[in-house]
């Protein structure tokens, strides 16, 4: 586990897909690279997806557990921002 | 400014797409387009830009909707005899809430333009209007075959450089509606910059099948005067 602390909070648990990921993603660009994001998610589809589409997206997931005492259902992930996977283009 | 939530909710699908981002859908916002003509082709333009969250859309086109009007399917029977331009952007309120539509009115300054002619020399005269101005434009031509969509960033060769003599014949909704959609996403792709490619080209669409050329200046054209090197004020 990372000593690392969360230099940006974000919390979707109001939101389903795909803003939950939208909004993550645009958090994670407003930090720099290495730095750390902490998302509060709902379990379930957010916990299963916003973690998979970080790490698609270039970025790392470095903690991932339950926050009960954020409130019930709630997880906390800690995603690291990478450096940007080569940008697909349009044609 | 940020997106707010309302706007990150509207276009979530859209930031999702390679190049798209927070800065780009801000691009967009910011934008504001003078959109031109009463071709065939406004309508489903007008559609596409509203709902990708271009800002702010300026009609400049005075002429009345009649009932042969070629707006397609963004005006009704409730739109005869109206302004065209007032009425497409009552049809552009309609397609987002999120955008400010208004007839064009001088001194409004305009961010780029498209230009929805009814004939390829309408189109030519607002094009080469844009070109003096320095303002990117993309240019829509229908014809009966499909049409023609051409891109012209400041300083590239010009719509007249890049034109061609189509097939002719009566323009028809459908190539109305290809060539209008694509106008519309080439000049998303110029605000956002969110490809790459040069954008300096022309799209040509024949019975469906489009066919991609970059645009290269004709010796002698006025485009590589002062303007195109950035010394006109």
């Amino acid at each position: 586990m990372s000593a690392r602390v969360p230099s940006a909070r974000l919390d979707i648990r109001a939101h389903t897909c795909p803003v939950t990921w939208v909004k993550a993603r645009i958090a994670l660009s407003r930090i720099a690279e290495g730095e750390v994001l902490e998302v509060l998610l709902r379990d379930g589809e957010p916990r299963e997806n916003v973690p998979r589409s970080a790490e698609e997206d270039g970025h790392r997931v470095i903690r991932l557990e339950p926050a009960p005492e954020e409130g019930e259902g709630t997880w906390r992930v800690w995603l690291a921002r990478g450096a940007p996977v080569e940008e697909r283009t349009w044609p | 400014m940020a997106l707010t939530d309302a706007e990150v909710a509207r276009y979530a699908r859209q930031l999702l797409l390679p190049g798209m981002g927070e800065a780009a859908q801000e691009a967009l916002r910011d934008a504001r387009i003078r959109v031109t003509g009463g071709g065939l082709s406004v309508a489903p333009a007008t559609y596409y830009l509203a709902a990708a969250g271009v800002g702010t859309l300026w009609f400049d086109d005075p002429d009345e909707v009649k009932p042969e009007a070629g707006a397609g399917f963004a005006l009704g029977p409730d739109d005869l005899g109206r302004p065209r331009g007032a009425a497409l952007a009552g049809f552009a309120r309609w397609a987002s809430g999120l955008v400010t539509a208004d007839l064009f009115r001088p001194g409004s300054r305009p961010t780029a333009l498209l230009v929805c002619g009814s004939s390829p020399d309408v189109s030519r005269a607002i094009a080469d209007e844009a070109r003096l101005l320095q303002l990117p434009h993309v240019v829509a031509d229908v014809d009966g075959q499909g049409g023609a969509v051409t891109s012209v960033p400041v300083g590239s060769p010009c719509y007249s450089c890049a034109t061609r003599p189509g097939l002719g014949g009566a323009p028809t909704a459908d190539g109305g509606a290809t060539v209008g959609s694509l106008a519309a996403l080439e000049l998303i792709l110029l605000l956002t910059g969110a490809s790459q490619e040069p954008r300096a080209r022309r799209i040509e669409v024949f019975r469906g099948t489009p066919l991609v050329r970059a645009t290269a200046r004709q010796p002698g054209c006025a485009c590589a005067g002062p303007v195109a090197a950035g010394l006109a004020p």
